[in-house]
């Protein structure tokens, strides 16, 4: 056998023994050593536990995603666990105080955080008009104020979660907002998977083509299903469609996290237990938010906005300023009462009455800085009573000539200077109608005007011939003159309801008899009177005489003297009669 | 704590609704039982130290098993079977609807729920169809809706029954 082995004590021959062994030393030597080694290893518990510690931590490392080696590992975790806080928590508890202690804190400050939006949310709506609207809904209703308010400012909050087991329709898991009402969640669960068995049998839709949500007034109810677990949310308000990918996402985790325990179920749900953050992810909600603080923009927006406002107003009170100024100019002006002012289709209006002779009220206006487009006016005439008025539309009506002088007061218009009869006969007739005359008084306007008239008749004298009662050549415009005062006296004495006696006395020089004179002298006044062509009328009484040389108008004796005593002289006097007459 | 879902079975009028009303109280209307078809109740039990949470569906008296009841069976972990003592035909009825719901979930424990005992004298059920349908693996249990005798016994044994199949499917 080759492959035997033959030992040195076994009795076989000396040298070729030794040759052998020697032989056999160097072919075998070495792996003899290592197998005794080895074996020395084997049987050497600490050796053994010792190299398979040096590999252990790498085998876990290479192996840390295999369930199977969660799974083996977790009883005896859970045990080494259990029994080191037994016998001493103290490492345990070292060990997790740095996480343990944040986790707290954060929770506290999740909770305080919550509680605080509830408290800011209900202090910013408890002292408004919509508040007590809110607390009479809280009273009748017998919901908290707080939650009462929350509803109002809610645009969506998912109220509860549900995690349901596919087959059985049994609640896996389930998670709420905090002031959501909950009925039974374990038959609410049962009875929305009714509903949607219900719902699937009876209009014969496949499997996955199962009811996904349900509307309920503002409750609307959203399905997920996984191959065998269903997310179904509860959601008041409306819910954007990004939370259809939330809870996608949550059902998936599920389904990847708890698949066995999917698998395995047979109505104990302390398994998922732990799912519950992935149902909590999915409890979301979004409240009207309240106005945040104004932006640096919308300060400017409505500091611009201020601004126009207070030039707008200050534009506004100066012009009101303005039209006021011109309002009580109008008020202050003669001949203008202002009954109303105001704005009126976005246009000042002025509305009064004006007398002819006020002021134009669009002078007065072009004195001040308003604008003509932006003033109505509407003035209704009226006279006004005021002295200077009335006499300046006496003045109009009258159209006293230049040597008339017209005053007025206290209701009375008197009339002075000189004017002709015609003027003075109308003037009566017309003053008693002006506005504001009670009374026209011409009483010196008459005596004046008479008396110039009286003056011109008597000093008119017409000259003769020499012994003849011939007028001397060159006398037609004085006997114009005078037939034209005669005439104006006529008038004047129907104007006033006077009667005058003209007397025409002819005269004579000295030359001559006395009687042969006399009769001269009258003849030259029947001739004047001829000349002159008046005739008697009402108010006139012509009278004809002659008295010779008796009345001479000069007393020298020149051919000059005498022919100035050649004459017929005019005498007025007023009778104590208006009936007119004439004598001869 | 566990939860079973169960459903109770049987003709129409044979008492399954007056069973449950003994049984549990009530927060869905029976209005659901003729709308949906199925109203659900939940009662919780201890059954040997266990605490055990029934969801009962309460399914709409059927003479012939639907489709859309069928789907209520789905993850049923049980069932009652009730029959009408006074009627023979609700025993037939029975018998169907136990050949069909073993057809959706299955070899799931079931026990024969035989109603109105308080009306024993005029009991029409044949015996022998009786115990037929038992040999199939229930318990037969007489109750009354009316007095509550034997309804709490029921579920209690259909509990046992379905903690029990727990046990043996995991070992």
């Amino acid at each position: 056998m080759g492959n035997q082995v033959v030992h040195p004590d076994s009795g076989a021959g000396g040298a070729p023994d030794d040759e052998l062994q020697s032989i056999r030393s160097i072919l075998i030597g070495p792996a003899e050593r290592q197998l005794q080694t080895l074996q020395a290893r084997m049987d050497d518990r600490f050796s053994h536990a010792r190299e398979v510690g040096a590999v252990l931590p790498q085998a876990l490392l290479n192996r840390a995603g295999d369930p199977e080696l969660a799974r083996a590992l977790r009883t005896p975790v859970e045990h080494a666990i259990t029994a080191a806080v037994r016998e001493n928590p103290q490492p345990l508890a070292d060990a997790i105080f740095p996480i343990i202690g944040p986790a707290i804190r954060r929770a506290v400050a999740a909770s305080l955080a919550a509680m605080l939006e509830s408290f800011n949310r209900t202090l910013e709506h408890s002292v408004s008009w919509r508040a007590v609207r809110w607390r009479v809904e809280a009273l009748r209703t017998g919901r908290p104020f707080g939650e009462v308010v929350l509803l109002h400012t809610l645009l969506y909050r998912v109220e509860q979660v549900f995690l349901i087991h596919r087959q059985s329709g049994l609640l896996l898991q389930h998670a709420r907002a905090g002031p959501a009402r909950v009925q039974d969640a374990q038959m609410v669960s049962a009875m929305l998977t009714a509903i949607r068995d219900f719902v699937q049998d009876s209009f014969r839709v496949p499997e996955q083509d199962s009811l996904d949500s349900l509307q309920i007034g503002e409750l609307s109810v959203w399905v997920e299903q996984g191959p065998s677990a269903i997310l179904a949310i509860v959601t008041r308000g409306t819910a954007p469609q990004e939370l259809r990918q939330v809870m996608q996402g949550a059902i998936e985790a599920i389904h990847l996290q708890y698949g066995e325990a999917l698998d395995a179920f047979q109505g104990d749900a302390q398994p998922f237990e732990s799912a519950r953050p992935l149902l909590e992810a999915c409890l979301q909600a979004e409240y009207r938010g309240t106005p945040s603080p104004p932006t640096r923009r919308v300060w400017l927006l409505a500091g611009v906005i201020l601004l126009g406002l207070g030039v707008w107003l200050a534009f506004s009170v100066r012009e009101q300023i303005r039209w006021g100024r011109y309002v009580d100019a109008l008020r202050s002006e003669p001949g203008l009462v202002v009954i109303s002012s105001g704005r009126s289709g976005g246009r000042y209006v002025v509305a009064g009455l004006r007398d002819p002779l006020a002021r134009d009220p669009g002078a007065i206006l072009q004195q001040t800085p308003l604008s003509p487009d932006d003033v109505v006016g509407r003035w209704d005439p009226y006279q006004a009573l005021i002295p200077s008025f009335v006499l300046a539309r006496a003045g109009r009506a009258l159209a006293p000539p230049p040597e008339t002088t017209l005053t007025f007061d206290d209701g009375v218009l008197r009339a002075a200077g000189s004017a002709t009869a015609s003027w003075i006969s109308e003037a009566r007739r017309t003053a008693p109608l002006i506005a504001g005359v009670s009374a026209f008084d011409d009483a010196g306007l008459v005596a004046s005007t008479l008396s110039a008239v009286q003056r011109r008749i008597e000093a008119a004298t017409l000259l003769f011939a020499r012994g003849a009662p011939l007028l001397v050549e060159g006398q037609a415009e004085r006997v114009n003159a005078l037939a034209a005062d005669l005439r104006e006296l006529d008038a004047l004495g129907a104007a006033i309801g006077r009667t005058f006696r003209v007397e025409l006395r002819g005269h004579t020089d000295a030359d001559g008899a006395a009687m042969a004179n006399l009769p001269l002298s009258r003849a030259r006044a029947e001739r004047a009177v001829e000349a002159i062509g008046v005739r008697p009328g009402r108010h006139l009484d012509i009278r004809i005489g002659g008295v010779g040389s008796d009345e001479p108008f000069a007393l020298g004796e020149t051919e000059a003297d005498k022919q100035r005593n050649r004459r017929v002289s005019v005498h007025v006097s007023e009778t104590s009669s208006s009936q007119p007459g004439a004598g001869r | 704590m566990i939860q079973k879902k169960i459903c109770m079975l049987g003709g129409f009028a044979v008492g399954k609704t007056s069973l449950v009303s003994r049984f549990v109280s009530s927060i869905f209307s029976e209005k659901y039982l003729t709308t949906v078809g199925v109203k659900i109740d939940k009662k919780s039990l201890v059954v040997g130290g266990q605490e055990v949470t029934l969801l009962l569906w309460d399914v709409y008296g059927q003479d012939e098993f639907q489709t859309v009841q069928q789907s209520y069976l789905r993850g049923s972990s049980g069932y009652l079977l009730v029959v009408d003592g006074t009627r023979r035909a609700t025993l037939d009825t029975a018998a169907k609807l136990h050949k069909s719901a073993g057809e959706v979930v299955g070899d799931v424990p079931f026990v024969i729920v035989l109603n109105k005992a308080d009306l024993e004298a005029e009991w029409q059920v044949d015996e022998r169809g009786l115990w037929k349908l038992a040999d199939q693996g229930a318990r037969i249990v007489r109750t009354s809706a009316k007095t509550g005798a034997g309804v709490e016994e029921t579920f209690l044994e259909l509990t046992r029954a379905m903690l029990d199949g727990r046990g043996q499917d995991r070992s």
